[in-house]
């Protein structure tokens, strides 16, 4: 009789085997983890992604915690924390009364303080160069084409610009960076302001979309002659220059820690959904970065997360902003911090 | 030669007798797989649908031919115009590209390369398959792209820039056209291999009946071998023409993204699939949501037909040579 | 069939010169398309290797990576290489059982028209586009229930089904016919003579037609952008977490601005091109083997 039940029996101890595989796998989640037992995810702006990305290590050493944050933008952030795919979402846009009423229950809490650097590639010119709104409107708006053109030359004067093309870089994607960028555009360019307005994603005339703010980052490094937006960490991750932006005074600021904490402080009182408004600041605040921004996390009040929540972003708002100066990122002014602290005391299970 | 030959009586449990459990056991869970198979088919066409739902009754078949999109909050609108006049440009000049290519590979390989050297390019050809489509678009946005904004669109628009279709050289090397260089590379491998069995699936005795004409070997192939595979090499180009379609990660990495029609194909924009991967992590809205999974649904739809075309070809073709193989003895 | 232009006019021995000239430049075509083409896979095999292999070195495979770190601490892509281990493999385990059986199901038992009729749904399968199928799952699995590197095999084991079947379904017309009646007059019932006898003689193109499979879908990218990719940075090996993968890593550090994120990207894509060619050249090679073995008997 010919051997028969071998094939069999291999089959049967393999498919067996297989299944034992397969139960081990995905009990390994049972199984207490190496580090953290407790996720905490978001999602949204890539402007503040450099600061959160800072914070994964000291959080971990802290409480154990393992931070996941996905930087797909402020549009995305705030559908996905509207959808409860994450534990917390952040743009840098405030919320509309919309996105509230969708949300269901949200609130939105400011978390971190910086800019928004114009970013420009123009190899051969060292000099760090002057921009204005209005000029930089019409750049944006194709208006200006080439980095020699007269407006740009009046604002450096005795700088020496080649004839070359400028090349837009904007953001593909609902991006709180935009709205910072373009409601500043719309505060410092009336033309600007009725053709196109602000929003976390617009009708850009020209350039080309990058995906998020390294999107952005790596076109203008990779294109001489671009100008495009992006966190002033990201300028200086990619050792790209940056334009000085005149405000409202008339000086030409850069987006340091000195020129945020001055444009921070025209605005020192959260309106009741705890936004704060400091782009294109008046002329009072002499040293005022004119294209800051506080950013936000978007919580939900009730969360079966809640004490972990509560504890990461206490710790956000008050040692996390420690390790934001050497981004740029300025720590949250004190009464914003209060402010910040009675809304995450909110957050309840 | 096949299992086609297996009796009825074979197929039957045995009739008459106990019937085995161990029979039916075996038909029902392998049928059972079967019918999984096809009901996940029917259940992929219907979640596709039902994601579009939204914005199909939004806007209807309009979409499909509005040339618009706009995500902006309180101006939202949206079409796949510009994104099916991409997919157009760039597959179909992909096809025109990589099929006289592809060709070439495989009258090579069937006709003229020796014998040693038939295995090795074959393997190598075969290979070029098998690269990822994402190590193409790493290899595309920092590689190709550049070189060919620095050395071939700088040429081209110089060269020909009074024809808009040269415009300027795109910025950074994203552009159509170097979506249409990358698209040539993924379906070369394709329409070769597959044209490369047809020819050597031609008939010795044809071949050699007009060889023995005196026919040169290019007259051979042009009169013999490429009217012979007509057929085949039609569902090769089809097939090829669906790969191109559905290509998203390798297109959404070198084609620089864009919502309006150019003229210049070294502007950048988008294809149905490179949109959608571009888009749909960052969608904030149901209705762009629903918008992009009906740009989904018209991609399906697309590769259905090109897919379903390309095997019906096939079998006309396999059933016209199979009675013409029995006519030559 | 007739052969077309190829009778007496077109013939000419007088025009014999030209009809040379052009046959060399059609050989000449059609050698330069093949030196292109192989130049093409040249060009990129090199950028990849040159370009990766300066960051190739034992951290990629063991240290997470620490975005927007300003030192020069190790990090390499260990969660992705994990994660790919992890999708895979779990893919394996959902498309290979489905897809034999399928393929015994076609090719033992279903009658032709049913033959037929799934054999298209397979063709038709194979030719959705990975990007549809993955936001197929994503509507059917991680809408309400969240990302998952489960879902991400599911996705993969949708795109890897019709290469199993199929293969599967080409060796098993490959067994002689008389084996199967052999077994069946014996006395042997039908199901065990499926198992026992017929199928181990398939293993061979089973195992060739799954590692060629896997070599494909390990470079997907698009069906877990939408399933698997809002991931954090450290190593899991829980399938109901969502886990990065190798080929989302090299995406998303595609599109950034840092130089050393390019890097990462290149000395991954190498691994991942390595571990593709060689799945793909020892699979044909051994399918080449056996087919010579089988026609030798």
């Amino acid at each position: 009789m010919p051997k028969l039940g071998h094939p069999i029996r291999t089959f049967t101890v393999l498919a067996a085997a297989a299944a034992a595989l397969a139960v081990a796998v995905s009990s390994a989640g049972a199984a207490p983890a190496r580090h953290s037992s407790t996720t905490i995810t978001g999602a949204g702006s890539t402007f503040v992604q450099p600061l959160v990305s800072q914070w994964i290590s000291p959080i971990g050493s802290a409480y154990g915690y393992e931070l996941q944050y996905s930087g797909v933008g402020s549009g995305a952030g705030v559908a996905a924390i509207t959808a409860r795919t994450v534990d917390f979402g952040a743009s840098d846009a405030p919320l509309t009364p919309d996105q509230f009423t969708a949300c269901n229950g949200c609130e939105q809490i400011p978390w971190a303080l910086g800019a928004t650097a114009v970013l420009y590639n123009l190899p051969g010119v060292k000099n760090l160069l002057h921009m204005d709104g209005p000029t930089l409107a019409q750049i944006f708006m194709g208006q200006i084409t080439t980095w020699n053109d007269p407006a740009i030359a009046k604002l450096n004067p005795g700088v020496s610009l080649p004839s070359s093309k400028i090349s837009i870089a904007h953001r593909s994607d609902n991006s709180g960076t935009t709205f910072n960028f373009t409601d500043f555009l719309s505060s410092a360019s009336p033309a600007w302001n009725s053709q196109i307005g602000k929003g976390v994603a617009v009708n850009w005339p020209v350039g080309s979309g990058g995906k998020g703010s390294s999107g952005v980052a790596a076109l203008v490094s990779q294109t001489p002659g671009a100008i495009g937006y992006a966190d002033i960490a990201y300028a200086l991750h990619n050792h790209l220059s940056y334009f000085a932006m005149k405000n409202k005074s008339g000086k030409f600021a850069t987006p340091g820690l000195r020129g945020m904490l001055s444009a921070a402080t025209s605005d020192e009182t959260p309106a009741a959904d705890n936004s704060l408004s400091i782009v294109n600041p008046p002329a009072k605040y002499a040293n005022a970065y004119p294209i800051s921004t506080f950013t936000y996390v978007i919580v939900p009040l009730q969360s079966s997360k809640a004490p972990d929540l509560k504890k990461f972003l206490f710790w956000a708002v008050t040692k996390g902003q420690t390790y934001g100066p050497k981004l740029l990122f300025e720590p949250l002014p004190k009464s914003v911090l209060v402010v910040a602290e009675k809304a995450i005391a909110k957050i309840h299970s | 030669m096949t299992s086609l030959d297996l009796t009825d009586a074979a197929r039957r449990p045995f009739t008459g007798r106990r019937v085995r459990f161990g029979d039916v056991s075996l038909q029902v869970v392998a049928g059972a797989a079967a019918a999984a198979v096809t009901i996940l088919v029917g259940l992929i066409v219907w979640k596709v649908i039902e994601g579009a739902r939204l914005s199909i009754s939004h806007y209807g078949l309009a979409f499909v031919t509005r040339i618009a999109w706009n995500p902006v909050l309180g101006h939202e609108i949206y079409g796949a115009g510009s994104f099916l006049f991409g997919t157009a440009i760039t597959s179909l000049f992909a096809l025109v590209l990589a099929a006289p290519l592809a060709m070439g590979v495989a009258l090579f390989l069937s006709e003229l390369s020796p014998g040693w050297l038939r295995a090795p390019v074959t393997a190598l050809v075969e290979t070029l398959a098998a690269v990822p489509s994402v190590v193409i678009g790493l290899w595309g946005i920092l590689v190709l792209g550049p070189a060919l904004r620095g050395h071939i669109e700088s040429w081209l628009h110089s060269a020909f820039g009074f024809i808009p279709f040269f415009g300027d050289p795109s910025p950074a090397g994203a552009s159509i056209f170097t979506a249409i260089i990358v698209l040539t590379i993924m379906i070369l491998p394709i329409v070769s291999s597959i044209s490369r069995e047809l020819f050597l699936g031609v008939p010795h005795d044809l071949k050699e009946g007009a060889l023995a004409l005196g026919t040169t070997r290019w007259e051979m192939v042009k009169g013999v071998v490429f009217p012979y595979s007509r057929g085949g090499i039609a569902a090769a180009l089809i097939l090829g023409l669906g790969r191109a379609l559905g290509e998203a990660i390798a297109v959404t990495q070198v084609i620089g993204g864009g919502v309006f029609i150019h003229w210049s194909i070294f502007d950048g924009g988008d294809t149905l699939a490179s949109k959608i991967a571009a888009s749909y992590q960052g969608s904030s809205t149901n209705l762009q949501t629903a918008s992009l999974v009906y740009l989904a649904l018209i991609l399906l739809v697309f590769s259905l037909v090109a897919n379903i075309s390309a095997q019906l070809i096939v079998r006309r073709v396999a059933r016209r040579h199979g009675i013409t193989r029995g006519g030559h003895a | 069939m007739s052969a077309q232009g190829l009778t007496g006019p077109g013939l000419r021995v007088d025009r014999l010169p030209r009809r040379r000239r052009v046959n060399r430049a059609m050989e000449l075509l059609a050698w330069l398309a093949a030196a292109i083409a192989i130049a093409i896979l040249a060009i990129v095999v090199y950028s990849v290797a040159r370009r990766g292999a300066s960051e190739l070195n034992l951290n990629l495979l063991t240290k997470d990576p620490i975005p927007f770190s300003f030192g020069n601490q190790p990090q390499g892509l260990a969660n992705a290489f994990v994660g790919t281990l992890v999708i895979v493999g779990i893919a394996i385990l959902m498309a290979l059982p489905v897809g034999i059986l399928v393929a015994i199901y076609l090719n033992e038992f279903a009658p032709a028209a049913i033959r037929n009729g799934v054999s298209m749904v397979l063709d038709v399968l194979n030719g959705v586009p990975a990007i549809v199928i993955g936001i197929f799952v994503y509507g059917l699995i991680v809408v309400g229930h969240g990302q998952s590197a489960i879902a991400g095999s599911f996705a993969l084991a949708c795109l890897m089904l019709p290469l199993v079947a199929r293969a599967t379904m080409e060796v098993l017309a490959l067994v002689p016919n008389a084996l199967r009646e052999a077994g069946l007059g014996l006395g042997i019932p039908r199901w065990r003579t499926t198992l026992s006898i017929v199928v181990p003689q398939t293993v061979g193109g089973i195992v060739t037609g799954t590692v060629l499979a896997v070599a494909r879908v390990a470079g997907e990218t698009a069906p877990l952008l939408f399933t698997t990719s809002f991931v954090g940075t450290q190593t899991h090996w829980d399938p109901h977490h969502a886990l990065q993968s190798v080929p989302v890593a090299i995406f998303e550090l595609s599109e950034s601005a840092d130089p050393q994120d390019h890097a990462r990207a290149w000395a991954a894509a190498l691994v991942l091109l390595i571990f593709i060619l060689i799945a793909s050249l020892g699979a044909r090679w051994v399918a080449t083997r056996s087919r010579a073995k089988m026609a030798a008997r």
